[in-house]
């Protein structure tokens, strides 16, 4: 009988503790106002260090699909237009998943965040890093749109 | 039957830890406000403060603080600080100060969390439009388990210290600037 209860209240921790991270999207996407994103033409993304599924590559894919001529590695050359960093975070629930990325484009003299898009999905409405990237980066471009930037 | 009472009060402490536990609160304004900033030059202008990158605090989620509550925050800094002398909200300012949150990366586990981020900071003239700061500015904050033994307690901790530090840092750097 006890042991029956101990295995309910198991199961019950497991119900819960799964239930609690079920439906948390956010997607963002911030543009500074003194940046311009229309004289793009060159864009260098830098590989992150501890990156060993290759998410670098998955933004230069879809960099040049956009038109821009695109080049990673894992230094940034100062004659580029901007440089792409990234940020990517992953959790486990039954496989390995991306819950989160972050694309930043910076000026590539100072560093500076000239743009920035972030996504984030738990489990149950978990996106391929393919997604994840197309979203992030649609984003970005979206708000440099809507600010009046084509 | 004392057992199975036991039982169900264990188990309804548990499930209520549990829920309680998972509910995030935002970080809260008053505790992001930067005092006693070393103000090199305190600016006879007035500025207007624009803020993005915040978000909302779910229940489910880890702290976060909004835009409106993170603008108001600053605004009380400069206020509080002496830095402009006035605060436009209506955009005829001599300045406007854009304050971006790009990134705040928090831990999941430990005893100790240890919040980082990163803000991008602008100041530019409201009527030339000419750019007079850009910075990237990082800032950090460790909350302990000697602070708050709750670990979504212990979270916002670190966040609002990560983010008073980041308004002290930026303030400070728009301190050192000559404006005309």
């Amino acid at each position: 009988m006890i042991r029956k209860n101990w295995l309910t209240l198991g199961l019950l921790i497991i119900v819960i503790l799964f239930n609690s991270g079920c439906a948390v999207n956010r997607t963002t996407a911030t543009l500074d106002p003194t940046a311009d994103l229309v004289g793009i033409k060159t864009i260098y993304v830098t590989k992150l260090a501890p990156d060993g599924r290759g998410i670098n590559l998955l933004i230069t894919d879809k960099l040049k699909s956009m038109g821009y001529s695109v080049s990673t590695g894992i230094d940034a050359p100062e004659d580029v237009d901007v440089v792409v960093t990234y940020k990517d975070k992953w959790m486990w629930d039954i496989t390995m998943y991306m819950i989160e990325l972050t694309v930043t484009i910076r000026d590539p003299k100072n560093n500076y965040p000239l743009a920035s898009g972030n996504s984030y999905h738990t489990s149950l409405t978990r996106k391929s890093p393919k997604e994840m990237v197309d979203e992030v980066v649609n984003n970005i471009f979206k708000q440099g749109v809507e600010n009046g930037q084509k | 039957m004392v057992r199975n009472k036991v039982f169900i009060f264990i188990a309804l402490l548990v499930s209520v830890v549990i829920v309680l536990s998972g509910c995030a609160s935002p970080a809260s304004k008053d505790a992001v406000v930067a005092h006693n900033i070393p103000i090199t030059q305190h600016h006879q202008k007035s500025v207007s403060v624009n803020t993005q990158g915040g978000s909302e605090t779910g229940a489910m989620d880890s702290s976060n603080i909004s835009n409106s509550d993170f603008a108001k925050a600053i605004e009380e800094s400069i206020v509080k600080n002496g830095l402009f002398t006035q605060i436009i909200h209506s955009g005829d300012s001599d300045y406007l100060l854009n304050v971006t949150i790009i990134n705040m990366s928090k831990p999941m586990f430990g005893a100790s969390f240890t919040v980082r981020m990163e803000a991008a900071w602008s100041l530019s003239e409201q009527k030339t439009k000419k750019v007079v700061m850009r910075d990237s500015i990082e800032s950090s904050h460790t909350a302990t388990m000697g602070q708050a033994f709750v670990g979504v307690t212990r979270l916002r901790l670190a966040v609002e210290g990560a983010i008073q530090e980041n308004i002290r840092l930026g303030l400070m750097g728009i301190s050192r600037l000559h404006l005309d």
